[in-house]
């Protein structure tokens, strides 16, 4: 061959590349496969089940997910915990890492309690997993994820500390930890302010085939953990065995947490209110169970869709205009 | 004497697209930037009227209303142009030495090259932030895809696209920033009125624009002054 290759060199090269392709392609659509074959996953809470661990100082699901998750936990640059400049504060839970009974970055998951018609209710609360999650939507570095199994998650790499997924999400789940994060590269006192933690639904352990923390060290077999259309029917079979209540199915357009209760969620959030919102305001890391939450992104559907027919009407009327010009050149040649 | 004729440069459709465009374009940055969580950190929220820029789903509503705007007009101008076969703007080989020649010129009071109708930097500037709100377009397209229930965009592409889309805005602002930076050069000033009449001074555009002057077509100059090219021309060579 003119080129320097041989027949058999040729022969060689082809085969060689032949046998990478198959591979890659075989290699690459199990890894696809594996990932498209993870279908959406859910959670019951069952709250006629969960007592709180009232044995416990703290509740198994609590303890199982501090246990599970520590690595993932900020480790925070003490000299950079500075105000958020010109705001006179920052967000530090590094010196509260033991905290409970509320969200922090390093306590995931909490189970809040409440008295409603002379019976305790005890919630176990953490990221609902929402269906068409906000927080992920309206971030503005595209830092928040959502898997396959329906878990959604936040990067900790790319996050800014900014807390706009707080404020949009309806329960103010994700909680910022200032002193830690890409901010801190870039100009920590002005741009920035931490990394947004939250529960990731033990995204590592269902892409491993297993359950949650939370699901596994409950005793009560309060969480119940499956392939979310299954636990959808079955949650609403339940709640009409006890002539109950669901709560996550259709709140924010749907959720993969649904919990369950005998008592109506007005009335555990109408106690939730008294006891989680202060003079200021909502107490932060303690979410409510306000009743049908819209979600907002649906409400900009109409004008995503004007934006994507505005490029059509620009076309036309080019058309019309460029056509109307062109005739009148016409004319004028005449 | 001194000479009150004008050349048109600019079509009503034209104006109407670079004001469009440009009004567009600010509210886009303004709630892009509420879309940063921004304005309730700087205090803009504590401003007269500043409490409107400090909800999200405020901004992300005004952001869609004022993509939709845009949309409409950059693509109302890219498709007249190409119907048209109008392509002055378009960068030309040799533009980057030319603009270099004629900032050269306006430091140093002298003589800058012959330009056409737009000048060799103003085609670098088209390019360039029109590229940009392309890149914006495009990418906006898609974050907006990801926010509908019924779209799933890969996580991956959904930073990719974020990021490019962030970066986008900042390359475009510098490039506003440079646009509305070229009045401080005082020959560049008289293209000002330009731009909301459409029309320029004959003499500067003989001075500073010779190639297009040259070339210029009667629907150029300005009918109601009832001069035609062949007078025109006639009153240039017997001055």
């Amino acid at each position: 061959m003119s080129n320097g290759i041989n027949r058999r060199e040729f022969l060689k090269r082809s085969t060689a590349a032949g046998i990478a392709s198959v591979l890659t392609l075989t290699v690459g659509n199990e890894i696809a496969k594996a990932e498209s074959e993870l279908s959406n996953k859910a959670t019951i809470i069952d709250l006629t089940k969960c007592d709180g661990c009232v044995n416990l100082g703290t509740p198994a699901c609590v303890t199982a997910c501090s246990k599970k998750n520590s690595d993932k936990f900020p480790v925070v640059n003490e000299e950079l915990l500075k105000p958020y400049w010109p705001q006179p504060k920052f967000e530090d839970h590094s010196k509260n890492k033991d905290i409970t009974d509320r969200l922090t970055p390093y306590n995931w998951t909490f189970v809040d309690k409440v008295e409603v018609d002379g019976e305790i209710i005890s919630i176990p609360r953490r990221c609902m997993h929402c269906d068409n999650a906000t927080c992920l939507g309206m971030c503005p570095f595209g830092a928040i994820e959502k898997e396959n199994s329906g878990a959604v998650c936040i990067n900790d790499e790319l996050c800014f500390g900014g807390a706009k997924c707080r404020d949009v999400c309806p329960w103010s789940i994700p909680q910022r930890q200032a002193g830690v994060g890409i901010y801190t590269k870039i100009a920590p006192e002005y741009i920035g302010g931490g990394v947004m933690y939250k529960c990731d639904f033990c995204s590592d352990l269902l892409k491993n085939g297993q359950k949650p923390a939370c699901v596994t060290s409950c005793p009560k077999n309060a969480i119940i953990f499956g392939e979310k259309e299954e636990l959808r029917k079955k949650v609403y079979e339940l709640a009409k065995e006890m002539n109950g209540f669901v709560y996550g199915d259709k709140e924010n357009g749907g959720t993969s947490t649904f919990y369950l209760s005998k008592i109506p969620f007005e009335k555990i959030n109408d106690q939730l209110k008294k006891q989680n919102t202060s003079p200021e305001g909502p107490i932060m890391g303690r979410p409510l169970m306000e009743p049908e939450i819209e979600n907002k992104l649906d409400t900009v559907t109409g004008m995503a869709i004007s934006a994507a027919i505005a490029p059509i009407a620009g076309i036309i009327t080019a058309g019309y205009v460029a056509s109307k010009r062109l005739k009148g050149e016409k004319t004028d040649g005449k | 004497m001194e000479n009150n004729r004008k050349i048109i440069r600019q079509s009503l459709s034209n104006r109407i697209v670079h004001w469009g465009i440009a009004i567009s374009t600010i509210l886009l940055i303004v709630s892009g930037f509420g879309n940063m969580p921004m304005y309730k950190r700087y205090n803009i929220v504590k401003l007269p009227f500043g409490e409107f820029l400090g909800s999200f789903i405020n901004m992300l509503y005004l952001h869609y209303l004022s993509a939709a705007f845009l949309c409409f007009f950059v693509f109302y101008h890219l498709f007249v142009h190409y119907f048209a076969k109008e392509f002055d703007i378009l960068p030309r080989k040799g533009d980057v030495t030319q603009s270099f020649l004629i900032i050269k010129a306006m430091i140093t009071k002298s003589q800058e090259p012959p330009s056409d109708k737009y000048l060799a930097e103003q085609r670098i500037a088209y390019a360039f932030i029109g590229g940009n709100v392309l890149t914006l377009v495009i990418t906006g397209f898609i974050k907006m895809l990801k926010n509908l229930d019924s779209i799933n965009i890969p996580n991956s592409i959904n930073t990719i696209v974020t990021n490019i889309h962030n970066a986008a805005t900042m390359l475009l602002i510098l490039g506003l920033i440079g646009h509305i930076a070229a009045f401080i050069f005082k020959e560049n000033r008289k293209m000002i009125p330009g731009m909301f009449t459409g029309k320029l001074d004959e003499d500067y555009v003989k001075h500073r624009h010779s190639i297009w002057y040259e070339n210029l077509t009667d629907d150029e100059i300005d009918v109601s002054n009832n001069v035609t090219k062949e007078e025109k021309k006639f009153e240039t060579s017997s001055m």
